[in-house]
């Protein structure tokens, strides 16, 4: 994934109380789903769900012991976010995109 | 994160004129267009665009699972149509009240609002913006959410190490 990817990724990812708080579980060290899913009011499979969306977005690793499968997390797309001024960057940018589509859409229709 | 920058600058030209730029920040219904890009959309923005007069958007983040709704308000500070807008930005609840960082499970003395300042200048047709969004120092008047989400990550980077 090249770092705007990473991004759009880690940013949805993050942009959830529950998965903010496993992740700051894992910090303390790596753990299973089931000890993750113990201080939510959550069934396991929707724990199972949230440690998969942070998988897929690179936050989180899961080790190979096909019974446990501890959870561990990956600071390294937390090192891209952690600086709010490069989200905020990122966010901006995609606004000004837009808006730059739409005053172009507003020209070529005062144009014609 | 002391030694990090606090402000982001962008510059952007468009082929526009300086009103057409304008009202992209100050009309709501222009301003709802572009506002939530990546998968957000702004249904709702209300400005009173004059000094001291409130702006509230919100932004919603649909995914699978739920739809995601964040509020913010702020302050205009100075108004001069159509070349200079400076406003402040602070996270809030549905209702306008400002969420304290530390309802927000954040530790104390954490920055809550952050300004936005929005720079227009027209030559030959086209129309110059420099934005410039700073997080104000804690103890003055500056911050966001994000911000705070951010700040408490990077202290897990930190833990983690």
């Amino acid at each position: 994934m090249n770092t705007s990817d990473q991004l759009d990724a880690a940013f949805a990812a993050l942009a959830n109380p529950t998965r903010r708080a496993i992740l700051a579980h894992l910090a303390r060290g790596e753990a299973t789903v089931n000890t993750l899913a113990e201080p939510f009011d959550m069934t396991l499979p929707a724990i199972s769900k949230h440690s998969r969306v942070l998988e897929n977005a690179g936050l989180i690793t899961r080790g190979r012991d096909a019974q446990f499968r501890p959870c561990t997390l990956n600071t390294q797309p937390l090192q891209v976010v952690a600086n709010w001024t490069d989200q905020y960057r990122h966010i901006w940018d995609a606004r000004f995109d837009v808006m730059s589509g739409i005053l172009q859409t507003m020209k070529e229709s005062n144009d014609e | 994160m002391n030694d990090q920058q606090t402000w982001v600058k962008i510059q952007r030209e468009f082929d526009a004129s300086i009103e057409d730029v304008w009202n992209m920040w100050t009309d709501p219904e222009m301003f709802k267009q572009w506002y939530g890009p990546m998968g957000m959309s702004v249904p709702i923005a209300e400005m009173d665009v004059v000094v001291g007069g409130i702006r509230k958007v919100c932004m919603e983040m649909k995914s699978p699972e739920r739809t995601m709704s964040m509020w913010f308000t702020g302050v205009y500070k100075e108004v001069s149509s159509p070349s200079r807008l400076v406003y402040t930005e602070s996270m809030c609840d549905e209702g306008g009240t400002i969420i304290s960082p530390q309802s927000m499970g954040m530790p104390e003395g954490h920055p809550d609002i952050t300004e936005v300042i929005v720079e227009l200048s027209e030559a030959d047709g086209r129309t110059t913006m420099t934005m410039v969004h700073v997080g104000v120092p804690e103890g003055s008047a500056g911050g966001g959410g994000w911000n705070q989400a951010f700040d408490s990550l990077e202290k897990l980077i930190g833990q983690s190490k």
